[in-house]
């Protein structure tokens, strides 16, 4: 019961986003092609409500399978600087004065996907040293690779112009402001891959949920598998945030209040934590749009001012 | 038949055990006795290929290293002394179908005769009354018999058990000496690893005692139960009527 009030509540809220925003829609418009209403609902309200779904999905889905695989709540690709990777990836691209077009994209959004890959690549060169029971270390280490991407960036902001840093800060917010579909339908594909490989090896992630040595007495290869899975969530979170920047902690956020509310193993969140986690941003993107500044407030924003306390209480709990 | 030659292995640059070489005959059953620290988790580990080793391991003539990993599950099953589990939300039953995975094909589901075998090891080791509560509510005592029907849903031909009486009551304990008993006569070979030395002579089976990383004694088990064989390798005076759970 509590799941259907729940998941209802939030499903009210995507039918309702597409309806907010800046500009007032004239409801009796919206059905005339030719109409403002129309154009704004259709090429801009309803590609945001994909984007944000999708969006969200992936991080939620990316942080449950990274909390999974490390064994460790803490665990999410923002937490491990995969984000910040992609920050400074674009920052490159932004101080260079890179616009030019590879395959339709923007420099901006090639070089955050560098950025982000080679992080989570990085990551798990890196995690080969470890002990296999150190999966903490590895949040070190992410730590302090986010600490030297800020101190690279604010390199870049140092000898930026005006214009650049301005570009550089909007990006470091996070948004999912976006015009079409070709935007939300790549993230939709990425998203959905996520979510194939993760359904795929949902037997592999309950064992290798329990602990690294109940994994492998029952015969899974757990190098192979991690490699898999960490590789294909790279794809994904690297294309989502090269292409709408850095939006914080609802990796974090998401699996663990399904977690909470289903009390069931890995391999049965997985459904629930794609739906739950597009629900979610998209709730707070409307949230986000719903205030008036003058502007709308930006998402990476929104998430990071609910998802920082939410972290500080994770760690006060102790897991 | 199980055969180690030569086998040394260790953590980082600490070597643990040293050319360590037994055999083990199919459908039998081998007691590992050991003080502290002599290696013989250790020597679980290299068997189950958790850890690394030197010389060779071969199961039926079958080097182990060879194997894939779910090939290896199928032929061996190790139960930890502890455990210390990050997913929290498994049911019982849940847990003891994991057993299954090695015989399961990739990316197929559990099939209803995994489900029967679960329920029937449930059911062996007496836990089926708990089987929809969720691992974390359960005792260590409840979650070492978990252990132990999930190894029995696994099937394999080889089962090595660590310590698995440490947190059973004396009533547990016997029903898994019983159980043990069983095992063997179903043409398991069974390896306990234990302190227990009144579950160690209930066995009536071959004793392997390790000392510092090698293999000190190997043989009938009459000789190690005498009272100065005892006394000469755990440095202490026993005596017959000490408390412990009779299990002849």
């Amino acid at each position: 019961m509590i799941k259907v009030i729940f998941f209802g509540l939030f499903f009210t809220l995507l039918l309702y986003s597409p309806f907010v925003g800046t500009a007032a829609l004239n409801l009796s418009e919206l059905l005339d092609p030719a109409s403002l209403s129309h154009r704004i609902f259709v090429e801009l309200r309803l590609p945001r409500v994909l984007l944000g779904f999708m969006a969200g999905a992936s991080l939620g889905l990316a942080g449950l399978l990274f909390q999974n695989i490390f064994r460790n709540v803490l665990m999410t690709p923002y937490t491990l600087g995969v984000s910040s990777g992609a920050v400074l990836g674009a920052g490159i691209a932004i101080k260079l004065g890179l616009g030019t077009l590879f395959l339709g994209f923007g420099a901006v959004t090639l070089f955050g996907f560098v950025g982000a890959a080679t992080t989570v690549l990085l990551l798990v060169w890196l995690s080969r040293y470890l002990k296999r029971a150190e999966h903490e270390s590895l949040l070190l280490l992410g730590i302090a690779l986010s600490f030297f991407y800020t101190a690279a960036l604010m390199m870049i902001f140092f000898v930026s112009s005006f214009i650049e840093s301005h570009m550089l800060m909007r990006f470091t917010m996070g948004s999912l402001s976006v015009i079409g579909y070709k935007e939300p339908l790549i993230i939709t594909a990425s998203t959905l891959f996520l979510l194939a490989g993760m359904w795929i090896y949902r037997y592999e992630l309950q064992l290798l949920a329990l602990s690294d040595e109940q994994a492998r007495l029952k015969g899974v290869n757990t190098e192979k598998v991690t490699l898999i899975l960490l590789l294909i969530s790279s794809v994904a979170i690297a294309a989502l945030v090269s292409l709408t920047g850095p939006i914080g902690f609802v990796g974090l956020v998401v699996p663990h209040i399904i977690r909470l509310i289903y009390k069931r193993d890995v391999s049965k969140l997985i459904l629930p934590t794609f739906l739950f986690g597009g629900l979610f941003l998209v709730a707070c993107d409307t949230v986000a749009r719903s205030v008036e500044f003058g502007s709308e407030v930006p998402i990476g924003v929104v998430t990071s001012l609910i998802g920082g306390p939410f972290f500080i209480y994770l760690i006060i709990k102790g897991r | 038949m199980i055969k180690l030659t030569n086998i040394s292995c260790g953590y980082e640059n600490r070597p643990i055990l040293k050319n360590v070489s037994f055999s083990l005959a199919k459908h039998t059953h081998l007691t590992i006795f050991g003080l502290n620290g002599s290696g013989k988790s250790t020597l679980a580990k290299a068997i189950c290929g958790l850890i690394d080793y030197k010389g060779s391991i071969t199961i039926n003539g079958e080097e182990l290293r060879t194997l894939s990993h779910r090939e290896r599950a199928r032929r061996i099953s190790y139960i930890p002394a502890k455990i210390e589990l990050f997913e929290q939300y498994n049911t019982l039953e849940e847990f003891v179908l994991l057993g299954r995975y090695p015989h399961k094909a990739s990316f197929q589901n559990y099939t209803e005769q995994d489900h029967h075998i679960a329920r029937e090891a449930l059911k062996t080791m007496k836990i089926d009354s708990l089987a929809a509560r969720s691992l974390h509510t359960l005792s260590s005592g409840q979650q070492q018999m978990a252990l132990i029907a999930q190894a029995l849903t696994q099937k394999s031909e080889i089962i090595i058990f660590d310590e698995p009486t440490a947190n059973l009551d004396p009533a547990n304990s016997l029903a898994f000496a019983l159980q043990l008993v069983s095992l063997r006569e179903k043409g398991i070979s069974t390896i306990l690893i234990t302190h227990d030395l009144h579950l160690g002579h209930h066995m009536k089976a071959p004793v392997l005692f390790v000392d510092n990383g090698t293999v000190e004694y190997f043989a009938d088990p009459t000789l190690f139960f005498s009272d100065d064989s005892l006394q000469h390798r755990y440095a202490v005076t026993f005596s017959h009527r000490a408390l412990g759970v009779v299990y002849d």
